[in-house]
């Protein structure tokens, strides 16, 4: 096996299956590290029997027994990857960082770094034993734009592992692309005011075009509102879009716990003092029922024009 | 049916968090603690579990002194006893957070073991994979919905693309997410009960951290955005952006 191992999560979109695209970030991380500290990398693609994909300790397994003679092994800090990373860290006692969302390479090794307390601080961390074992939180990290060397890891279970027998009951409700891979997420709060509105969020994402997608705060989620999927922040999913759009929600700083890696937020709420406009890097003090359509109307003009 | 529940000690999520200056650790002083808010709605379904099946509920906390606070409100949520492990400061890595519960849980012989899907302040998500692995035993986590028959349990674990439902057999550990359900508060009579129960101790030997912590600091100030009222112009600024932003 390789030194640095990038390990890949398969995927199924509605387009087909494929991988999960944090995995193109962590190669260009592992393409990177290699360089500079002359290891070689690999993607490892690990075929484990169907029923046993979803089973983090059958996929955890295999993992720690394709990279007990590996010095760094990375995978994308989804529900699975950290499920089965902090599984294979058990198996080989060693430390794992977990959703980290950059690193750096001093004297030859990497140090990564990871939010704490909800974003508030930020942790550099080292790990002192071999292999070293991160995760990194999807759109954190550039994507790598050369050809992945694809080993594969033929793995056969222990039999005395304990089981766990996984059932999929059902495609998740909702919308295809998810909230932590759009590049454009439109979010919606407790000034949606009901389930009924989200038809105009809804359009304002389809002139945003097909990485847009729609997110909302938990009340939201927790009204049934919107889908669970949907609710970002501390509670909910970490998100770094290129965009973000917050309408009709206050600011909660356990909501913008999930929101701080976005590279631009946008605010759309009535009451000039609430909280998101501080975060915000453009801000509309207005009645969301009025703006929203508006700016749907003025993009989809520059798109005629 | 005996139930542990792991519960760690937080900051509030509304605290203002400030590093201390050794680079390497928070300020303490001042800071209002919580129990981390995914153990709260663990101990909660620990609770309901025993209501049903009969069986007792152990809550564990492993940290300094100020911990026995957060034991003192799972017993006046309705924690039948409370494990203490006391230790100088709380760890930075949940590997040794989680082999120290593993010693001190192994010899309990509990059925069912729940912690949260993870700790709100060092978000480490790894406890309950780990402390399975020391005991090995099977683990769910990230559970939204958890349903137990004798020996059998269903758990609802959502993924990012589907909704999965688990089955396996106790003695288990499960990391619950807060969306499976709010905790309740604590009663009155809950409240004064717990004041006269005793908090048990269990002592732990801590593994030197491997994973080290170089510096920790606040992120990068964010520079005040631009906020105005609909209708002066914001708004066409904002649709060129988003415009741009869909390349429409
Ligand atoms: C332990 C814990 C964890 C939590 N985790 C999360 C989390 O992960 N994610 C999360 O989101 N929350 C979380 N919360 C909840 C959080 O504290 C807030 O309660 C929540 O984020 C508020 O949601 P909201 O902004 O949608 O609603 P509100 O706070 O009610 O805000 C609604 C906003 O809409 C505006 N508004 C109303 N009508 C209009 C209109 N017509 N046009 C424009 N604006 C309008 C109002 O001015 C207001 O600012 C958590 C709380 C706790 C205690
Ligand atoms: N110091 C601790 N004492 C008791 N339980 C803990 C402690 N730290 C973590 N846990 C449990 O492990 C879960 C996951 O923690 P973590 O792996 O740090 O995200 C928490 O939600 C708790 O249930």
């Amino acid at each position: 096996m390789a030194e640095i191992l990038v390990i890949e999560e398969a995927v199924t979109f509605a387009a087909g299956d494929g991988t999960h695209p944090v995995t193109r970030e962590l190669c260009h991380a592992a393409d990177d590290i290699a360089r500079r500290t002359g290891h070689e990398w690999a993607s490892l693609e690990v075929a484990l029997p169907e029923a046993l994909l979803r089973d983090p300790a059958a996929f955890g397994e295999a993992i720690a027994e394709a990279s007990r003679d590996s010095w760094l092994v990375m995978m994308g800090s989804t529900s699975l990857g950290r499920d089965v990373m902090a599984r294979a860290a058990g198996l080989l006692q060693v430390p794992l960082a977990q959703d980290c969302t950059a690193y750096s390479v001093t004297d030859g090794s990497p140090t990564f770094t990871r939010p704490l307390y909800g974003g508030k601080v930020l942790v550099d961390v080292q790990l002192k034993s071999r292999p070293m074992l991160a995760t990194f939180r999807p759109r954190a990290l550039p994507a790598f734009d050369g050809v992945a060397r694809v080993l594969k890891h033929v793995a056969c279970r222990s039999p005395t592992s304990p089981v766990v027998q996984v059932d999929v009951c059902a495609a998740r409700v909702g919308r295809t692309l998810g909230v932590t891979e759009a590049d454009v997420v439109v979010s919606g709060g407790r000034g949606m005011v009901g389930p009924d509105n989200w038809h105009i969020l809804e359009e304002l994402v389809s002139v945003l075009g097909p990485r847009a997608t729609l997110a909302c705060s938990r009340p939201v989620s927790d009204e049934g509102w919107r889908p669970r999927a949907e609710h970002v922040g501390q509670t909910g999913q970490a998100i770094a879009p290129d965009v973000y759009i917050a309408c009709g929600i206050s600011g909660a700083i356990q909501h913008v716990a999930g929101i701080t890696g976005s590279k631009c937020i946008i605010a759309i709420n009535r009451d000039a003092d609430a909280p998101i406009f501080k975060v915000a890097d453009y801000g509309i003090v207005g009645d969301l029922f009025e703006v929203v359509p508006a700016l749907t109307q003025a993009i989809r003009a520059f798109g005629d024009s | 049916m005996k139930i542990a529940v792991c519960i760690k000690q937080t900051p509030d999520t509304e605290a203002r968090i400030l590093v201390a200056p050794s680079g390497c650790s928070i300020e303490e002083a001042g800071l209002t603690w919580i129990i981390s808010p995914h153990d709260e709605s663990a101990l909660e379904q620990a609770l309901q579990i025993r209501d049903r099946c009969q069986g007792r509920v152990t809550a564990v906390a492993l940290g300094p002194a100020r911990v026995k606070q957060a034991l003192r409100e799972a017993l006046a949520m309705g924690a039948d006893e409370a494990l203490h492990l006391p230790c100088d400061a709380m760890p930075a890595d949940a590997a040794v957070t989680a082999a120290a519960l593993a010693q001190a849980l192994a010899p309990r012989t509990f059925d069912l073991i729940l912690t949260g899907e993870q700790s709100i302040d060092q978000a480490g998500s790894q406890v309950p994979q780990r402390l399975a692995v020391a005991l090995g035993w099977p683990c769910v986590t990230a559970v939204e919905g958890l349903e137990v028959d004798g020996n059998s349990v269903n758990a609802e674990r959502p993924r990012e693309q589907a909704e999965e439902t688990v089955r396996f057999e106790l003695p288990a550990v499960v990391g619950i997410n807060r969306r499976i359900g709010e905790p309740r508060y604590p009663s009155f009579r809950g409240i004064m009960k717990a004041k006269r129960k005793p908090i048990g101790v269990a002592v732990v030997t801590l593994d030197e951290e491997a994973m080290v912590r170089v510096r920790m600091r606040a992120p990068k100030a964010k520079k005040q955005g631009v906020v105005g009222a609909y209708g002066s112009g914001i708004e066409d600024t904002v649709a060129a952006l988003l415009a741009g932003a869909a390349k429409v």
